[in-house]
């Protein structure tokens, strides 16, 4: 399949072409926060970005979302599903990290035993991903480190470079090399064009300047679990969500119903939760097994740095860096992995089970 | 002077105070700030040997409330059994009212906190500086005269200090610990008053009820209830918010609007003469939420109804902690 171009005039085009059968995400800029909105004026779409905000996973994964709606009386309960989930969905300008973020995802959503979360994964399968490789990395960013790279393509549909006044579009997956054939006005690229993505890749990868040792970080967690250094990780930390609710790998989410007892009907909604909220393990009887700041913090870098390695043979983050450039106190995940690299290892520590 | 000397100034006063305190084991422990690993940023830091001191800095970027370190009290900052450990706080004016305001709740034992007071110029409205500058990564900021200079790769801008400092630092009147020697170390001053013109909120009251409705609606908008605003309040301690109860719930969490705003007003209500109008909420805010106009309401409406200013002083109770006889009631019959 030959390689496209795709003039950066020529983007109203392709979304006044694809917004009738797919609702169409692309980066927006409110007030100076960037997040994945359903467009409805091209001249919305930012391409333009350094990453967004709040990462797309909201798309697929909103902060608040309707699971279903029920009416009840004395005797029924009668649940209604949800009627949009056949919608075919397209995220436009994603980058290489938040789009890997989703094959993380599909870990959570679809892995536990037969539990299949059939909302999200409907919507997944009904989403197409059209990316834009990442010409200007920011310092904060470490991709290269947890398995990624700012031109990373696989997880993509069709994928985007910004070669100045165009983009090349390159199709990935069998879905996005169909949608090509579609866009039957897309002009070819020329060798020079694939040239110039290929410099602005490699240029891209080398502007990676943060290195993390991420499998050593691994290994040495195994035995870490009772180490005093998770003291001197916490001590700054506020213990707000911000590091959870701006990953794009974080999945976990709390179930409320809210019912209007006067028109009896409610409806059962998720909203995503996170393992730094106190209240997250507190038990019925009241116990809490993470009782402290200390805990909380140690369980976010565990899960992505042990416990998901050990569940999923992969890390649980795509290095992005939203994390450490919006924690309120700095306290940054990349001297968090340094600190626990330097932990000389004990043979005598357990490992965690 | 010029800003920047300014503060280099508070920051050698700040090391060689510290040091003082942690060689004549006057404390245990010494919470300050030290260089963030990001630009515009900076971060909490827990100094406990002489020879640490000089991590600790002062710069326009100090926004946390480093109160909020002290309630509740962190095993970190307890001994093995579990008592506190003697804490040297590194303490503008709005730490200091936090600090005296803790006290009066019985949150903070005075005897076992030892601030460092130091004269604050202003703190940097990080949320403005980097709505201005946009989708471009900012690798340096410093300050120079009076100007901040933000630079990026192959690009530099300029800002007014004065204009670019937080809304409520521009109308501060506490600027140093209000405490007396005893309790304060370096700059301090006992205030028994201040004198507010409250300009800002006046011209605010003057909005029509819709167009105040809109305003907190826009602001409040962007929230993604990550609570970071509660986290970084020193005056934010209770074991369980409101927000939390589900036994039963009694207000919705999700992120649509009437939740947002129902959140942030009753974290006000709650907030009324307790406030110390440091800004931290708003620095810390990851959406860039500006919450001061709600704090300086507050402050105003607790001024003019019982003369109130929390946290001049360790020992006059709040008056959402106190009755009087003569307390106003008027708000009981309309709302202004």
């Amino acid at each position: 399949m030959e390689n496209k171009i795709l003039k950066k005039d020529q983007i109203g085009k392709l979304f006044n072409e694809l917004v009738g059968e797919y609702k169409f995400y692309a980066p927006k800029n409110h007030k100076g926060n960037i997040s994945f909105e359903q467009i409805e004026k091209p001249e919305d779409i930012l391409l333009d970005y350094l990453n967004s905000k709040i990462p797309p996973k909201s798309v697929l994964f909103p902060n608040m979302e309707v699971l279903f709606e029920y009416t009840l009386d004395e005797k029924d309960v009668e649940i209604t599903d949800r009627q949009d989930l056949d919608e075919k969905i397209i995220i436009f300008g994603i980058r290489p990290c938040d789009a890997y973020s989703f094959e993380l995802f599909a870990n959570f959503f679809s892995s536990h035993g037969n539990v299949k979360d059939e909302i999200y994964l409907k919507k997944k399968e009904n989403t197409t991903l059209i990316g834009i490789g990442c010409n200007t990395p920011r310092t904060t960013c470490f991709c290269t480190s947890v398995n990624g790279n700012p031109f990373k393509k696989d997880d993509m549909d069709l994928f985007l470079t910004d070669l100045g006044d165009s983009y090349l579009v390159e199709g990935i997956s069998d879905k996005g090399k169909s949608l090509i054939e579609r866009l039957s006005w897309l002009s070819n690229a020329k060798d020079a064009d694939l040239k110039k993505s290929e410099e602005l890749a490699k240029k891209a990868e080398e502007a990676i300047v943060t290195k993390i040792d991420a499998k050593g970080a691994v290994k040495i967690l195994e035995t870490s679990f009772e180490h005093p250094i998770w003291d001197e990780i916490s001590e700054a930390c506020v213990g707000c969500g911000t590091c959870a609710y701006l990953c794009p790998t974080c999945t976990c989410f709390d179930v409320i119903d809210e019912t209007d007892q006067y028109n009896k009907r409610g409806r059962r909604i998720r909203i995503w939760d996170t393992c730094q909220s106190c209240l997250y393990t507190k038990e019925t009887s009241g116990h809490n097994p993470r009782n402290t700041k200390i805990q909380r913090c140690r369980n976010r870098i565990m899960h992505k740095f042990s416990y998901y390695p050990k569940n999923y043979d992969l890390l649980g983050c795509v290095g992005c860096g939203r994390c450490v450039y919006l924690c309120p106190v700095n306290n940054d995940l990349r001297v968090i992995l340094n600190k626990i690299n330097k932990i000389e290892k004990k043979e005598d520590e357990k490992a965690v089970v | 002077m010029g800003i920047d000397t300014e503060n280099q100034e508070i920051e050698n006063s700040i090391r060689e105070i510290a040091k003082k305190l942690l060689s004549e084991n006057q404390v245990d422990v010494i919470i300050g700030y030290a260089e963030g690993t990001i630009p515009l940023s900076s971060t909490p830091i827990f100094i406990r040997k002489e020879e640490d001191v000089n991590k600790l800095i002062w710069n326009n970027l100090c926004y946390i409330n480093l109160a909020n370190y002290l309630v509740p009290l962190m095993p970190q900052l307890c001994d093995s059994e579990g008592n506190a450990l003697k804490i040297g706080i590194v303490a503008k004016g709005c730490v200091g009212r936090a600090v005296n305001h803790l006290a009066v709740e019985k949150q903070v034992d005075l005897e076992k906190v030892k601030m460092i007071g130091i004269r604050c110029n202003g703190i940097v409205n990080r949320s403005k500086i980097n709505l201005e500058i946009g989708e471009k990564e900012i690798l340096e900021v410093s300050i120079s005269g009076n100007d901040i200079i933000v630079k990026g790769k192959d690009w530099e801008k300029k800002f007014p200090y004065d204009q670019y400092i937080n809304d409520l630092c521009k109308v501060c009147k506490v600027k140093s610990p209000s405490a007396s020697n005893e309790t304060c170390v370096g700059e301090c001053e006992e205030l028994e008053s201040i004198h507010d013109e409250f300009a800002d909120v006046i011209e605010f009251e003057l909005k029509s009820s819709e167009e105040k409705w809109d305003f907190i609606k826009e602001t409040l908008e962007p929230c993604t209830l990550c609570y970071s605003c509660r986290q970084a309040c020193p005056l934010c301690y209770c074991n369980l918010c409101f927000v939390d109860q589900n036994l039963p719930v009694w207000f919705g969490k999700t992120s649509q609007l009437p939740d947002i705003i129902v959140f942030h007003l009753i974290r006000a209500f709650h907030l009324a003469g307790r406030c110390v109008a440091c800004g931290a909420c708003s620095s810390v805010c990851p959406v860039g939420i500006d919450l001061n106009m709600i704090t300086r309401k507050l402050e105003k409406i607790v001024k003019d109804r019982y003369n109130f200013t929390s946290g001049l002083n360790a020992e006059t109770l709040p008056p959402m902690m106190d009755f009087k006889m003569e307390d106003s009631e008027e708000f009981m019959l309309e709302e202004d």
